[in-house]
């Protein structure tokens, strides 16, 4: 399956060094009750780049993710210690108003997510919640939106239908094109692809390399060669700790660090 | 191999037991709709009671229970989605959420009749409502609430944790989730909760005798000003329902045709009931069909 | 707040508004109250329904208890009288008598009984809908169930009165009143309600549990009889509990069927009374404030105090369940 796509991507994209800074985490920790999920990581993440984050499940890349757009607020046994700041603001500040925050910083998730409404219902709830009533401008931003995400051509005609009548890769660029509606600067990928086939995995990549163009992407993936495909910088996280982080071409090819080496060849997952 | 033999005796015996109580059950709807569905008629429904002679139908009873039952959804419905809401979103497992809960317990498991008392000695006599649909509904929504609350409760824990999620992503807040994501979504499990509760109110008579009262006025269908003392609408007359009415015509009435009145009005009462279980499962599946999206 | 919404939806203007400032809470004012969609508005709304259900309760238990305590505080009567006596006479002018044994006996007695008819029939029911036939038991037996619980009461006592009370009649038991049509009465009541909630416990035992026993080559019944009643033990025991609170607290069907006779009865088709039925008896043509009507909210609050000891005595056996 990986097969098709790597002859394709398998091209490393080119480093482009001396990015802007955009998200810089200092000693983030996060713990659910006792159990500490993130242990004092700091990386910063570049702006217009995608970030990937890899590591064995549980090993606390989808409790970072989660933390910078304060999702794990939801949960009430969590609890962030630490410093995220996003173009220069304290994120986990009290006084930040976590639903500006997540519309600026927009998340899709694991398994496609629409709501069971229609698909113009779908993109248009976010935008109704934050202000814009007026149908014109909700018609054009829905358009946009899914032009951008690359279903527009697929769905035009059928705006109304339900969301839950398209197909599972259709859904996640619809979950995509709803976050996109809201003109967020950074987008959280909490494993993307995961649920999907191998061509609608490609759409979804090749829909994210050209997103880099105006947001900030992280992804967390269980992925190696989605990583190795689409991500600009890579961090390995293991037991809830960063081990490295680095350009994912130095990453993959020359791992200082030996439990690195170990995972991206296969020793252990 | 005498466990062979004892597990072929149990399982007789287990099978005789769902048969005699499928057959006890079905003999005694048949029973009900045997005795009385003979003596319902269009006249029958349509005609007031009448204390004295035979032929007396019940037309008020008829309307007094459709209006106490509406009152009664009215005041329920909003509190018990409230409540249902609180206890699956807002609430925070600390001591007030353990109160609340068991709040709803001691509700849901009081007697109505104590319901009944209850309402007799605030509203009744405190507030000097009176024998009244009020009183009767208050009374009724009471004992109603629990189950819509708990209803409210478990359809919102079936949705998905992703669609809240999807919405919190987008940074909508809560309140706007619950109300454009959760309710709709949790609304066949809550309409078909409403429906059953509404059966169960419907056939309601302990709480209502000290509340609603064992009468009521003669009604005049021709004045709808709720002010009015024989006013169908006048939500602060006596209203003796149709349950009351099979109690009442049993206990209390002189009339020949008694037995016959009772029989006919049981009769229609389950009947309502039944309606009431068979629209809330068909509604609600149908409503979930339509909703699972191959429109 | 209108001010930085037109910036924020043009991407190719410059933000006007800096990160901070559109990250920052915004001061609330009373305004968002009256704003649609207003997110605190809402959470009021729940909230006040929540408040109103312990408000609810709370009034409800306390109303009650004073109401019932009058009897005691102010007529002087004897509490341990009131329970323990057989002599019940508050309607005599000249003297009075509050002996509520044979209303507390004619209530223990129906359910006790009822629950004694109710529970084999239901759990053998239950057992057949979860371990013998499950097509059947949810295709047919179950909506069938479900209707029956709802039922309203006095059609059962409807029933009663009508076919129970003249079969039992005309066989010799007298004029038919009394504990035998009372417990029959209730006890197909409660039988649905019994039968629905053994249902769903059996039927929610892990499958692995069933599937270990008959690897081992155990019988169905075995099977049964040794691992799914033991694993579902407290939950059918709360069913049985739930049926017997139901039991405790029905009034009109079993008014219509008992008889009404203050008394401990020598058969069971002799009169009786229940807790129930002397409060629904008399409660309208008692003057309030008079120390028969005092004596008939004693009887309520006895009902009040015996379905808070239903509710402790689930919560037990739920405990129980968990541990399991």
């Amino acid at each position: 399956m990986i097969g098709v796509q790597e002859k394709k991507i398998i091209e490393l994209p080119q480093r482009d060094l001396g990015k802007e800074t955009i998200v810089q985490v200092d000693n983030l920790s996060v713990y659910y009750g006792d159990f500490q999920a993130v242990k004092q990581v700091s990386l910063p993440i570049e702006k217009n780049t995608i970030t990937a984050l890899i590591g064995p499940s549980g090993c606390g890349k989808s409790t970072f993710l989660r933390a910078l757009n304060r999702m794990n607020d939801t949960i009430p046994s969590a609890r962030s210690e630490g410093s995220i700041r996003y173009d220069g603001v304290p994120l986990l500040d009290a006084a930040i108003d976590v639903s500006a925050l997540r519309k600026e910083m927009g998340m899709v998730f694991q398994k496609p997510n629409p709501f069971p409404k229609s698909i113009y219902e779908n993109i248009v709830h976010g935008l109704r919640y934050h202000g814009i009533r007026k149908k014109s401008q909700l018609k054009t931003l829905v358009q946009e939106s899914l032009e951008q995400a690359a279903l527009w051509d697929e769905v035009s005609d059928r705006l109304d239908a339900s969301a839950l009548s398209l197909s599972g890769g259709q859904q996640q660029r619809l979950c995509i094109a709803r976050t996109l509606a809201l003109k967020p600067q950074v987008i959280l990928f909490d494993e993307p692809t995961s649920a999907l086939d191998p061509i609608s995995t490609a759409k979804i990549e090749k829909l994210m390399l050209e997103l880099k163009e105006h947001y900030t992407l992280i992804v967390v993936t269980h992925n190696m060669q989605q990583a190795a495909r689409i991500a600009d910088n890579t961090a390995f996280f293991y037991q809830g700790e960063l081990v490295e982080y680095n350009a994912t071409q130095e990453l993959f090819n020359q791992p200082t660090e030996k439990r690195t080496a170990e995972y991206i060849n296969g020793q252990f997952s | 191999m005498k466990s062979q033999i004892t597990n072929r005796m149990a399982t007789v015996l287990i099978s005789v037991c769902a048969g005699l109580m499928a057959l006890i059950m079905i003999a005694l709807v048949g029973y009900i709709f045997y005795q009385g569905l003979g003596h319902v008629t269009w006249h029958f429904l349509t005609t007031v009671a009448s204390t004295f002679q035979v032929g007396g139908g019940i037309k008020d009873q008829l309307w007094n229970s459709f209006y106490l039952l509406i009152v009664t959804m009215i005041f329920t419905t909003p509190l018990g989605i409230a409540g249902g809401i609180y206890l699956s979103e807002y609430a925070k497992p600390n001591r007030v959420t353990g109160f609340i809960r068991s709040c709803v317990e001691v509700l849901a498991s009081l007697p109505s009749i104590v319901v009944g008392l209850f309402g007799m000695l605030v509203f009744v006599n405190t507030f000097h409502w009176g024998y009244s649909i009020l009183s009767g509904a208050v009374a009724l929504t009471i004992f109603n609430l629990p189950v819509i609350v708990r209803v409210t409760e478990d359809a919102l824990r079936s949705v998905p944790v992703a669609l809240k999620e999807a919405s919190f992503g987008l940074g909508v807040g809560q309140w706007y989730t619950i109300k454009n994501v959760l309710l709709p979504a949790a609304f066949p499990g809550i309409l078909t909760g409403i429906i059953l509760s509404a059966g169960r109110v419907f056939g309601e008579s302990a709480a209502l005798l000290f509340t609603a009262g064992l009468t009521s006025p003669d009604l005049d269908f021709k004045n709808w000003s709720p002010f009015a003392f024989d006013s169908p609408l006048n939500p602060l007359r006596s209203a003796e329902t149709l349950s009351v009415h099979i109690y009442s015509v049993n206990t209390v009435a002189i009339v020949k045709d008694a037995p016959q009145v009772a029989a006919a009005s049981a009769a229609v009462l389950a009947l309502f009931v039944l309606i009431f279980n068979l629209s809330a499962r068909g509604l609600g599946a149908w409503i979930q069909k339509r909703m699972s999206g191959k429109s | 707040m209108t001010l930085n919404k037109g910036s924020l939806f043009s991407m190719s203007d410059e933000p006007a508004v800096s990160t901070q400032d559109r990250l920052r809470k915004r001061r609330q004012n009373i305004n968002v109250l009256f704003r649609r969609d207003s997110e605190l508005r809402g959470k009021l709304a729940i909230y006040f329904g929540a408040i109103l259900i312990i408000l609810a309760t709370v009034s409800l238990t306390l109303f009650l208890v004073w109401q019932g305590l009058r009897l005691f505080l102010f007529d002087g009567v004897n509490p341990l009288h009131f329970i323990f006596s057989n002599d019940w006479n508050p309607g005599d002018s000249a003297h009075p008598t509050y002996g509520a044994f044979p209303m507390i006996f004619g209530s223990f007695a129906i359910t006790f009984l009822s629950a004694l008819i109710a529970t084999p029939i239901s759990i053998g029911t239950a057992l057949f809908m979860s371990e013998i036939s499950r097509k059947w038991g949810n295709k047919a037996l179950r909506p069938v169930i479900e209707i029956l619980v709802g039922i309203p009461s006095v059609v059962y006592g409807l029933i009663g009165l009508t076919l129970i009370i003249p079969f039992i009649a005309h066989h010799g038991g007298g004029i038919g009143y009394g504990l035998l049509p009372g417990m029959i009465v209730v006890g197909l009541m409660i039988m649905p309600t019994i039968t629905s909630i053994a249902a769903d416990a059996l039927q929610s035992i892990p499958q692995e549990l069933k599937s270990a026993s008959y690897a081992l080559g155990a019988t169905r019944w075995q099977t049964i009889y040794k691992v799914i009643i033991p694993a579902a033990l407290p939950s059918l025991l709360t069913a049985v509990v739930l049926g017997m609170a139901r039991a405790f607290g029905e009034a009109l069907a079993v008014q219509m069927v008992i008889g009404n006779v203050t008394d401990i009865p020598h058969s069971m088709v002799n009169p009786a009374a229940t807790l129930t039925t002397i409060i629904t008896l008399h409660m309208g043509n008692t003057t309030s404030g008079s120390a028969f009507n005092h004596a008939l909210w004693s009887l309520g609050l006895i009902l009040l105090i015996m379905s808070y000891i239903f509710i402790l005595i689930i919560r037990y056996l739920s405990r129980r369940s968990k541990v399991l």
